[in-house]
């Protein structure tokens, strides 16, 4: 306890206060005060080991030594808010659920470059532009236009 | 396991099959090859015949085929046949098909068409003949005395599969693309008379398409030479523009030299051909014929009341073929029928509108539109309210029009081309009083002012019909057109007229030797200053050639417009001739060919209608009503022949009835009309014209027009005028059409 303070004492001391406390606002530890979740991630990190950091920043976390198999590796997500298990991308899905060892980042090296699209979250629920609209919706972009007769447009006087 | 069990097992039945030659060798050599009969009594024809029993004689009666009827002017001439040991009675003359038919047997047929010459090359009737030592074509072989006809033997079935095979030799097998798919005779037939498989390996013929115009898709490829379209073009439409070229497998149909088709009844080729060789190209990969819903309706666009079938998908009209109607137009119909349906799909008023006073159109509601109407019509004297209805009115709305404008106090109410204030007492003085069909009995014919091949190209086609098949003679009197047939131009004008009148002209003695003498009158002529002069003249003629007796009335006029009949027989006839001059308050049904330039520029203007044509442009509000394919309506043709169309589609936008709305604003203006439903109009109609609600009948004329007072006038000597300038655009439907547009571009001779 006193070296995490001494630590902490350290790292105010180098940065200035300010910082101090933006930088703890975006690791989550001011949120993680009333997300119990993200504050159990946040105690899993304790002494973990840092595998790998995707491109959208989610962190993936292993400790072998004293975890339950099966319980070993854990992502913290960027996302500190509304974090959900869509934004990890496909190439860390397979480390993160113990379908292979590999971690993401040797994944995407062996990636083709020429098709695959970019991992992209699942925003149901994020607002009507995100959700699927049938052709006939109104609320579609591109709604189809049934009327199958040219009305006659006043043009001039 | 399954596979290492399946592979032993087939190994083990090939093994047992090679090693079996007697299974093969206990057949006939023959049948080994690849056999086109499916039906294996078909392999030996001769002995199955033999092996069957004779007919039973007395066999239950049979329908004839599609209503076919026998008609015995003469009981001697009948002779008796027998088709599969069932007697018919017969006239002379008829075919071996025919006397099928009447027996309730269709024989399978390509070339053969009932209104057309007989060909007899397609070779799909062919049927056994007792005695006979081949199978003989029926179509063209005459029925004789006690012939015993077999249709349904197997030499008959393995000759009907063996001319199948022989005409998908060279036909494509691309039913799944072809516009035909679902209404092609020959895949109908091919699959009740075809074989199951056939043997030709070859490469299939290919031929170049012809370009027939704006309105027939060719893919001659698909063509198997039944000349059908050949037959009707000389025959029916009177063009010489098909034909046959080539020999054997090069035989093609073409025009000879690279030439559109310019008949107004192009379009029917479509029709007879049995294959998809000639297809509509306004239609073309539009809808399968399966998924359309077809209402049976009349047709509009002329005075001739064809009758229609208006083949719809959901909201859209998809296409317009004929029904079968001998009395009025056979089978056929114009193409400005058949394809002016594109027309309905554009420049349609959806949504009432007041023009603003910045001039610009604002939609608004039908309450604020028709309160905006009634409140302006109660401002106006009622000597200043006139009305007229469009050519496509129906006779409902006339009505409701005309009883508006009564109770609001005034008579000025007319339909186009009625509006120099025609008679409308005698019905027989603006009818077609022999009656399409009875033009067939005419042996002479006058023609005054009326071109019908663009006014009434159904009315022609009959003309032509008779022409054809008696050598009638056809006078004419107006300005030089176009006919499909032998004519006489007799003179340009009125001139013409007074020599024929007076004895003078060499044409007379025609007239006067003819049985039935036929005098035409168009309908442009009630657009003359002196038309009373000219019928006066008219009927002169016709005492002078006896046109008009009890048992024959050939004193016809040829109206131009749908609606004309009915808004004579309702009486709807301008009071004066300088209506529009005077008029503050002008009520346009549907008017689209009245000239406005005399009207006052402080005259409020409404038009109702379904089109934004020509008088949309002058309106004050406009009021969307529904075309004729989206309402029930009655319209009377030029014979005097009462018809209904009906709804095939909904109506567009916020559109609604012609008579609804008049109803509706007659409530406004607090003058409510006495009813509420069509039956309701009609049964006022009745009081009026009871002729009108005698649906799909023809109504004579009673008195003939010898009634009327004799009248004298000064005959100005000014030729006949062109009525119909253009005859692909003649209304409002037909001048939104984008097909007609390109038909009046590429077809019409400049």
């Amino acid at each position: 306890m006193a070296s995490v303070v001494r630590s902490v004492l350290k790292a105010i001391g180098e940065k200035g206060i300010g910082t101090f406390i933006r930088e703890l606002k975006e690791e989550g530890f001011v949120r993680c005060l009333s997300d119990g979740n993200l504050l159990q991630t946040k105690i899993h990190n304790i002494g973990a080991t840092l595998v790998g950091i995707d491109k959208f920043g989610n962190k993936y976390y292993e400790k072998l030594d004293g975890m339950q198999y099966g319980r070993h590796r854990w992502v913290e997500y960027a996302e500190k808010g509304r974090y959900n298990a869509s934004q990890v991308p496909a190439e860390w899905h397979g480390w993160l659920h113990y379908i292979t060892d590999h971690t993401g980042k040797e994944l995407l090296a062996q990636k083709p470059k020429r098709y695959g699209l970019d991992h992209k979250e699942n925003f149901s629920g994020e607002g009507d532009e995100y959700i699927y609209h049938s052709k006939g919706h109104t609320l579609n972009p591109g709604q189809r236009d049934w009327t199958r007769y040219q009305p006659w447009q006043p043009t001039k006087s | 396991m399954g596979l290492g069990l399946l592979a032993s097992r087939t190994l083990r039945t090939t093994t047992i099959l090679s090693k079996s030659p007697r299974i093969f060798a206990s057949q006939d050599p023959s049948n080994a090859l690849r056999s086109i009969v499916s039906t294996p009594e078909l392999q030996n024809p001769e002995a199955a015949a033999a092996a069957q029993p004779n007919p039973t004689p007395d066999l239950p009666p049979r329908t004839p085929v599609a209503g076919a009827r026998v008609h015995l002017p003469n009981p001697d001439d009948a002779i008796e046949v027998f088709v599969d040991g069932y007697p018919v009675k017969i006239p002379k003359g008829m075919t071996v098909l025919q006397a099928c038919e009447v027996a309730g047997v269709d024989i399978p047929r390509f070339c053969y068409h009932s209104r057309l010459s007989i060909a007899g090359n397609c070779r799909m009737c062919l049927v056994e003949v007792e005695k006979s030592p081949k199978p003989v074509a029926s179509c063209a072989m005459p029925a004789l005395p006690g012939m015993k006809i077999k249709t349904d033997t197997p030499v008959a079935k393995k000759a009907r599969e063996g001319v199948m095979e022989f005409l998908l030799m060279n036909h494509p097998l691309d039913c799944p693309i072809c516009d035909q798919g679902g209404e092609c005779d020959l895949q109908d037939q091919s699959m009740a008379f075809g074989s199951d498989r056939g043997r030709f390996t070859e490469m299939k013929r290919s031929v170049v398409d012809k370009n027939l115009g704006p309105l027939v898709k060719t893919v001659m490829t698909r063509c198997i030479q039944c000349t059908r379209c050949v037959r009707f073009a000389t025959e029916v439409a009177g063009v010489q523009d098909l034909g046959m070229l080539g020999r054997g497998s090069g035989e093609e149909i073409g025009t000879y030299v690279e030439k559109l088709m310019t008949s107004e009844l192009s379009g029917n080729v479509i029709d007879i051909c049995p294959v998809g060789a000639l297809t509509s190209k306004p239609f073309a990969f539009k809808a399968r014929n399966w998924e359309l819903k077809g209402t049976e309706s009349i047709d509009v666009t002329d005075a001739v009341g064809s009758n229609i079938r208006i083949d719809s998908r959901g909201p859209e009209v998809m296409r317009i073929l004929p029904r079968l109607n001998e009395d009025i137009n056979e089978e056929w119909i114009s193409d400005k029928t058949r394809f002016c349906y594109d027309g309905l799909k554009r420049q349609r008023l959806n949504d009432p509108m007041i023009r603003g006073p910045d001039g610009r159109f604002k939609t608004v509601s039908w309450r604020d539109a028709l309160a905006v109407v009634a409140e302006i019509a109660h401002q106006v004297k009622p000597e200043e309210i006139v009305g007229i209805a469009g050519q496509l009115s129906d006779a409902e709305s006339m009505m409701a029009l005309k009883d508006f404008l009564n109770k609001m106090g005034s008579n000025n109410v007319w339909c186009e081309g009625n509006d120099m204030h025609p008679c409308a007492d005698l019905r027989s003085g603006y009818l077609l009083n022999s009656s399409i069909g009875g033009l067939e009995k005419a042996d002479v014919f006058l023609l005054v002012g009326t071109q019908p091949r663009v006014e009434a190209a159904m009315v022609n086609a009959r003309i032509r019909k008779t022409v054809r098949a008696t050598h009638a003679k056809v006078g004419y009197i107006g300005p030089a057109t176009d006919f499909n047939y032998d004519h006489q131009h007799l003179g340009t004008g009125p001139q013409t007229l007074l020599e024929i009148a007076e004895g003078r002209h060499p044409f007379c003695s025609a007239l006067l030797n003819a049985k039935n003498p036929a005098i035409i009158v168009g309908a442009g002529l009630f657009e003359r200053k002196d038309k009373d002069a000219i019928f006066y003249a008219v009927e002169t003629i016709a005492k002078l050639g006896k046109v008009v007796r009890s048992d024959w009335n050939g004193l016809n006029v040829l109206l131009r417009n749908a609606a004309q009949a009915a808004a004579l027989d309702l009486g709807l006839v301008p009071e004066s001739g300088k209506n529009i001059e005077s008029a503050k308050f002008l009520y346009l049904m549907g008017a689209d060919d009245v000239n406005l330039d005399k009207l006052p520029d402080d005259a409020f203007v409404v038009y109702q209608g379904h089109h934004g044509d020509r008088s949309v442009y002058r309106a004050n509000v406009i009021f969307p009503a529904s075309a004729f394919s989206e309402k029930e309506g009655t319209y009377e043709n030029t014979e005097g022949c009462t018809q209904q169309t009906l709804p095939a589609v909904p109506t567009v936008g916020d559109a609604r009835d012609d008579w609804k709305i008049i109803r509706a604003l007659s409530e406004v203006a607090g003058m409510q009309l006495p009813y509420d439903t069509p039956g309701a109009i009609r049964s006022r109609i009745k009081t009026v014209a009871p002729n009108l609600l005698h649906m799909d009948e023809r109504d004579p004329a009673t008195f003939s027009a010898s009634l009327k007072p004799d009248f004298c006038q000064k005959m100005s000597l000014t030729a006949f005028g062109t009525t119909v300038e253009n005859f692909y655009m003649t209304d409002p439907i037909t001048r939104a059409s984008k097909i007609m547009a390109q038909c009046s571009a590429l077809l019409l001779k400049k």
